[in-house]
């Protein structure tokens, strides 16, 4: 079904809920639908019409309209649609219902939004504090426009410990993190463990808040955020650096030059390349197969020079601007390229026929950390996760962005669903990965890099991007806005929607899985936890206290 | 089945041999295009503040004393290397070294300071033209960032007339 289509079948469906649409071409999809309507809209889109839940946006747009406004984007994969419902709130009433009893992956987005925007989902059953520390004041939302980028309230209370649920009966309380061995970045979980089994948990995160997107949307430009966004991942900034400009390209329709779209695509994939790698060697690492884990980052290398050959830098390629790329690829790169990758395709076939058969991994492995195809349904799980348990999605060929549609690749999925199937489905897409880089190789046409942009960009515009990140679909969605920088900026990495069904992956599991179940999700923590202030490590039995920390870093001369 | 399995895996590390180098002894020869620490020419550099306004971690200030003397100054505290203002700049004065090893233990150390004699008009801005109207200059006129705190302000009435002061992050301030 194509955009017009399936709005037809809206408007048959709700009738005059529907205030009004936008449909931008096939597939893009934006309807306005009644306050009292977004409920039953979204529960028809998920349930009946069974599209995948991406994400809810929560924008304050008093200054331009007078209201809040609240989308909630959906993904038809199969009829390559992504569709947003948006509803607009009046400012004095910000309420809206939850949808969270129909979409259960709309979970966190929805207590992100009351913490950030101050919109309330009436009737959402957990509205614990999601992204704000619990000392920040109740009636501040930093993303709201009337509250500056840099502006702390007095009442925040830094020192206030995070209230923790009580854990269920029977059960001992296991800390892990919010600094643990196999986690890189801070992420706190309370595991309820009954004996060696873990029963449930509490997940507290976004402990690294940066105010990536308050900061976007008040004191940056638009040719200045992808160098930002690019900064929200330390392993995957490249998708979020395209994914970003891809968005704003939408929303002002500026179509990049086809050179740069083959460069892009090259740059996705040597991306790719090397974050599998490197997961695959931390998967092992975490088993505690050392060996390979050297091998893998070994392997890996070749990739981040010819990356910092192409870029000039190993991993912050810096890659694109509004209408096109920075870099070019010249042709003795290219030959270099060629030849790093026949040498990386023949090492990693060794690998792969190595570790395919080891029975130490595989018992580590087999029926770990099952996420199956139900729950990848309701938590909304992506990339590797939801292709290794059988779901056939991929934004590269559902979506398609940059050169995608002109190369060819297979989608790898297996069935299992547990960690084994997930390292089953990297090792391979390393393959294919390959296979595009070559094909754009092949394909990219000499041209301009840069599209000459001659008027400023339009304002009040929405744009939509997904990406097809490593660990799964990155989702940016911007409004164009005045003053050279957009009016509003979210991201949706993929570990946000992937780190909500641990608590359910790792249910009924010795607690020993814990950290290799995590693992697979290839968890990204500063991605999901970008956005909005500084959040602060409370909780923490610490020797240093905060402010002393805080002195020691900012300190000039130390 | 699984002895196979480890004996391949032996065979992939003795394959590979030794590869790690004896670093810093030895260093990955860098390519030609790297992204290293900018190198600001004083010799080049007009004071057209095209840099500064459009480094993403504003790290480039400017303040002008008078009319004929601007200072610009660059932080080197915070600067990601991501060689923006080498590419907007229309006298190519900057260039991305190939320095990295930039490790210190006084932040001061990185930064360069530009006294410049102004000839050109400041108050048109002329001196300034964009590669697009994305990166055109948003500030004519004096600028006067606070080079005591190291913060970037903005304060012209030609441009922004709503938010005409935004701080820069206060991150060096104590
Ligand atoms: S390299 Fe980038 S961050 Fe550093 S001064 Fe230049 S524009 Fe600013
Ligand atoms: S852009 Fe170049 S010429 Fe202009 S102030 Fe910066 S260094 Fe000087």
């Amino acid at each position: 079904m194509i955009a017009r289509e399936m709005f037809e079948e809206f408007k048959a469906r709700f009738g005059p809920l529907i205030d009004r649409a936008d449909l931008p071409s096939d597939r893009r999809l934006y309807v306005f639908v009644d306050r009292s309507a977004v409920k039953y809209v979204c529960q028809h889109i998920f349930r009946e019409l069974d599209a995948r839940y991406v994400i809810t946006i929560g924008a304050d747009d008093r200054p331009f309209s007078g209201k809040f406004l609240v989308a909630h984007n959906f993904a038809f994969d199969k009829d390559h649609l992504l569709c947003s419902v948006l509803t607009q709130l009046p400012a004095d009433d910000p309420k809206i219902d939850s949808i969270t009893e129909m979409v259960p992956a709309a979970s966190w987005a929805e207590r992100e939004m009351r913490d950030l925007v101050g919109i309330e989902p009436v009737g959402h059953r957990y509205l614990k504090r999601l992204v704000l520390p619990d000392g920040w004041p109740e009636n501040n939302h930093p993303l709201r426009k009337d509250v500056p980028w840099n502006a702390v309230p007095v009442e925040f209370d830094p020192d206030r410990e995070f209230s923790f649920d009580e854990p269920p009966e029977g059960c001992t309380v296991v800390p892990f993190g919010p600094f643990h061995p196999t986690l890189d970045e801070p992420a706190h979980f309370r595991l309820y463990v009954e004996g060696e089994m873990v029963r449930g948990c509490e997940y507290r995160g976004f402990m690294v808040h940066r105010g990536i997107e308050k900061l976007a949307e008040s004191v940056m430009s638009y040719n200045d955020i992808p160098m930002l966004a690019e900064r929200i991942c330390g392993i995957c900034g490249c998708v979020h650096n395209v994914a970003y400009v891809q968005a704003v390209e939408e929303a002002a329709a500026l179509k990049p030059p086809p050179r740069a779209e083959y460069i892009r695509t090259i740059m996705l994939e040597l991306e790719r390349l090397h974050s599998h790698l490197l997961w695959t060697g931390l998967a092992c690492h975490i088993l505690g197969f050392d060996t390979l884990f050297m091998q893998s980052f070994r392997i890996r290398e070749p990739i981040m020079w010819i990356a910092e050959k192409i870029s000039g830098n190993r991993k912050t390629y810096a890659l694109c601007v509004i209408g096109g790329v920075r870099w070019n690829i010249t042709p003795e790169v290219k030959t270099e390229l060629r030849q790093t990758l026949d040498k990386l395709e023949t090492e990693w076939r060794a690998v792969v026929s190595a570790v395919s058969k080891d029975r130490n991994i595989q018992k580590r492995t087999w029926g770990v950390g099952v996420a199956d195809k139900d729950l990848v349904k309701e938590a909304g799980l992506i990339g590797p996760v939801a292709r290794a348990a059988g779901v056939d999605i991929d934004c590269r060929r559902d979506h398609p962005y940059a050169a995608y549609d002109r190369v060819e690749f297979d989608v790898i999925t297996e069935q299992g669903g547990d960690v084994w199937s997930r390292l089953l489905v990297r090792m391979k897409e390393v393959f294919e990965s390959i296979r595009i880089i070559r094909q754009c190789l092949d394909k990219m046409e000499v041209g301009p890099l840069q599209l000459q942009i001659s008027d400023e960009l339009p304002i009040g515009r929405m744009g939509l991007s997904s990406v097809e990140a490593p660990r799964g679909e990155s989702h940016h969605f911007v409004i164009t806005g005045e003053n050279n920088r957009p009016r509003r900026w979210r991201v949706r990495a993929p570990t946000y929607q992937n780190l909500q069904a641990v608590p359910r992956m790792i249910k009924d599991q010795q607690i020993a899985d814990m950290t290799i179940s995590l693992g697979s999700i290839d968890p990204c923590f500063s991605c999901t936890d970008r956005l909005e202030t500084i959040d602060l490590r409370s909780g923490v039995t610490r020797v240093w206290s905060q402010e002393e920390l805080l002195k020691l870093t900012r300190a000039k001369k130390v | 089945m699984s002895l196979v399995s480890k004996l391949e895996e032996v065979l992939v590390c003795l394959k590979a041999g030794r590869v790690t180098l004896p670093y810093p002894a030895q260093a990955q020869p860098l390519p030609e295009n790297f992204r290293g620490r900018p190198i600001f020419d004083a010799t080049k550099c007009i004071g057209c503040a095209g840099c500064a306004n459009n480094c993403p971690a504003r790290e480039i200030l400017v303040f002008d004393v008078c009319q004929e003397v601007r200072i610009l100054q660059y932080l080197g505290r915070r600067c990601t290397y991501c060689g923006r203002c080498a590419d907007v700049c229309p006298e190519k004065a900057i260039t991305m070294s190939q320095e990295f090893e930039n490790g210190t233990d006084a932040i001061g150390d990185l930064g360069q300071r530009l006294e410049l004699f102004m000839s050109t008009c400041q108050r048109c801005g002329r001196c300034f033209k964009g590669p697009s109207v994305l990166e055109d200059l948003k500030m004519k006129g004096y600028r006067s960032d606070d080079l005591q705190n190291e913060r970037w302000i903005y304060r012209s009435r030609s441009f922004l007339e709503e938010d005409k002061t935004v701080d820069d992050i206060q991150i060096e301030l104590d």
